[in-house]
């Protein structure tokens, strides 16, 4: 079947959307490398199509035979993402993965929310420990109404709040920082490989 | 677990091997496979969702991916069986006539006991 502009404009459509949502998670060479594999299924389903009722229906049948370009995206960078992050360990691929879960799963979700709160709470303890030298009393940990709630930072200090520690805080916030983050990208790897053993059980 | 929840995960664990035993007569490009694979089973549902599958198996090494131009109006990229490829596809095949022969005893034990039972 030859297309027409029409019909040559809507395989081009498809092939776009596609290719945008490739993009959102993986490189580009990966991403240009499957447009170019699907574009020639699709290419090589319209030549042996029958024109007939109408090339409208033929594409219409070929492309829902593919699958939603939104669908065959999330299938490439499930399995693309996923399998980076569990292999390499990376902290890079292992949020790019979670991101992915997070926007296409509701278990991914909560997960997601889960880990981005490990994260926070040690970037935020690192941070005080990098704060502290230049803010003395601004940074420490921090008592409300007499109770320990973690490390912080706060300008100014409100009221009621006590932020308490001298410098000695700095190697405690540091350790307690950096050992929120090792184990919350443990979970998260750990988390990865068993959505990893799901999909491919 | 509902039966297409089952069903789901029985098609989604076959598909490696399907795909293997598809391009270990030789090389096949995408839509060829896929073709194979709608001949002589019912495993592809959404075509598009094999090519990821395809990736990922070149990426651990098991299957070769090459572009080839000029043999059709399009460019194809063909995938062949590699040598660690065609040892995993030894071994699952191994792996699935234990399994398949396992569960046909359990089957016909039921039957068995099933037909005494009447």
């Amino acid at each position: 079947m030859q297309l027409t502009e029409t019909g040559e404009s809507r395989v081009n459509g498809y092939l776009y959307v596609l290719e945008r949502s490739l993009k959102t998670f993986l490189p580009r060479d990966v991403v240009r490398d499957a447009v170019r594999e699907i574009e020639s299924h699709l290419r090589e389903r319209i030549a042996a199509a029958d024109a007939a009722p109408g090339e409208r229906e033929a594409i219409e049948r070929i492309l829902a035979e593919l699958g939603p370009p939104l669908r065959v995206a999330q299938a490439y960078s499930a399995e693309r993402t996923i399998d980076e992050a569990v292999a390499t360990g990376r902290f890079v691929p292992v949020v790019r993965a979670i991101w992915h879960l997070a926007v296409s799963t509701v278990v991914g979700f909560f997960t997601a929310i889960g880990l981005l709160v490990g994260y926070l709470i040690g970037i935020a303890s690192i941070a005080v420990a990098v704060i502290k030298p230049f803010f003395p009393e601004n940074a420490g940990i921090q008592f409300v109404h007499g109770v320990p709630v973690g490390f912080a930072a706060q300008f100014p200090v409100p009221e009621g709040t006590d932020l308490r520690g001298g410098y000695w805080v700095i190697p405690i916030a540091l350790g307690f920082g950096f050992g929120v983050l090792v184990l919350t990208q443990r979970c998260a790897r750990r988390y990865l490989a068993w959505w990893r053993e799901r999909r491919l059980s | 677990m509902s039966h297409e929840t089952w069903q789901e995960q029985l098609r989604r664990g076959s598909l490696d091997l399907a795909i293997l035993l598809t391009v270990s007569s030789g090389p096949r490009y995408g839509l060829a496979i896929i073709q194979h694979l709608e001949a002589f089973t019912d495993l592809v549902v959404t075509e598009g969702t094999i090519y990821p599958i395809l990736g990922r198996l070149t990426r651990e090494g098991l299957l070769e991916a090459t572009w080839v131009e000029g043999e059709a109006p399009h460019p194809r990229k063909y995938y062949r069986l590699t040598k660690a490829g065609a040892a995993r596809l030894a071994h699952m095949t191994r792996e699935w006539r234990a399994f398949t022969s396992k569960i046909d005893r359990l089957i016909d034990a039921a039957r068995g006991h099933d037909h005494a039972a009447h």
